[in-house]
């Protein structure tokens, strides 16, 4: 599996991440800890904790500490490489499939 | 021969001491109206309390005050929400011909949803570090000041309030901080909570019942160090923000929820109606 079908693969690999995403690239500015963010999606912090973290581990989201708490938001670099890499990888599966 | 850089350079200095001071340390809100009522402008580094009920304009003035620094001050500005979601956001301003975003590609905006909590931290970095090194603003809404009380206990507002204005203060922000007052009611509740004496100036918005209808109306209720329009005006909320009309100068005791006519009105309609009666 390549690098980007397997990017793919995780950031389909569950509802909560897609909400996550919506979420992030409608709100760009958007700061919150975990459980701030849960509930802006109607969810619970202990039910997103694993997908934030994927995420993070993508480098679509990144993490940072403000005074004692730890935030989470969109890495707008990352992202943009991301996204990148998903729509180049769509045009090539297109582009084999003519 | 002058060349343009020192040209401005030359500009900004007789500004300073040729008293263009004076008018550079006033921050426009670009509403043409509501800059003649504050006798140009807010003073500059200023915190401003933007109090109204629901539905009575104080987002819209907020961010036509951000906007307008922006396009015509060169002002780059921070909008703070912890309830409503960027996304409406954009959307409203967009509607009102404000394209948020793109002042956001271009470094001149930073739009941040957050919980309240993460701006009362006050170890560490602060939430606000990293716009403020990105756009270096000059302008900064808090949306709203209200909406910290629900984190902290009681009585705590005022002394956490008081640190996050001196905050915006250091870092050389003039601010709004809006505050939301209850539905329909005759006082502004800013004085229970302590926040009048904090602030530098204050801005009432109301809705007006006249008639059986509502209207909107806006008063300096506070500027320190400065002269203001004393009258209570009215206001609209137009397809491009907001317009500062006329003074209610026909009525009284329209801040204490029983608006009247004054008494020469009713004498002339009095008169008027007699006199048609003899024709």
């Amino acid at each position: 599996m390549n690098e980007a079908t397997q990017l793919i693969t995780t950031l389909l690999s569950s509802d909560v991440k897609g909400e996550l995403l919506v979420l992030f690239h409608r709100n760009t500015g958007l700061v919150d800890t975990v459980e701030g963010v849960a509930r802006r999606i109607g969810r619970t912090g202990l039910s997103i904790e694993n997908d934030v973290r994927d995420l993070v581990k993508l480098g679509v989201l990144k993490t940072k500490k403000i005074g004692t708490s730890e935030v989470i938001l969109l890495d707008r670099n990352k992202d943009r490489e991301v996204l990148e890499t998903v729509a180049n990888h769509v045009k090539t599966v297109k582009g084999a499939g003519n | 021969m002058t060349t343009p850089a020192s040209r401005t350079r030359t500009t900004e200095f007789e500004e300073q001491f040729t008293g263009g001071f004076r008018n550079a340390s006033r921050v426009k809100t670009g509403i043409i109206e509501l800059d003649e009522m504050l006798r140009g402008g807010f003073m500059g580094g200023d915190a401003v309390l933007v109090a109204g009920s629901a539905g009575s304009g104080k987002t819209t003035l907020a961010l036509q005050y951000l906007v307008n620094g922006i396009v015509k001050f060169g002002e780059p500005g921070i909008y703070v929400t912890f309830e409503q979601m960027p996304d409406q956001i954009y959307r409203d301003a967009k509607n009102f011909g404000w394209d948020l975003r793109k002042l956001e590609q271009e470094n001149k905006f930073r739009l941040i949803c957050t919980s309240p909590d993460l701006l009362l931290e006050s170890q560490g970095e602060n939430l606000l570090d990293e716009a403020i090194k990105e756009i270096h603003p000059r302008r900064i809404v808090i949306d709203s000041l209200s909406h910290l009380e629900m984190f902290l206990p009681k009585g705590d507002l005022r002394k956490e309030a008081y640190r996050i204005v001196s905050y915006l203060k250091t870092k050389g922000m003039s601010s709004i901080l809006i505050w939301e007052a209850g539905q329909m009611t005759n006082s502004f509740s800013v004085t229970e909570a302590g926040l009048s004496f904090l602030v530098d100036c204050i801005v009432a918005l109301k809705p007006i019942e006249i008639e059986s209808s509502v209207r909107k109306a806006l008063a300096i209720l506070k500027m320190r160090g400065s002269d203001h329009d004393k009258q209570l005006r009215q206001f609209e909320i137009t397809p491009t923000g907001i317009k500062i009309e006329s003074a209610f100068s026909n009525y009284e005791g329209l801040m204490s929820g029983s608006p009247r006519r004054v008494a020469s009105e009713k004498f002339v309609e009095l008169f008027r109606s007699a006199s048609e009666k003899h024709k």
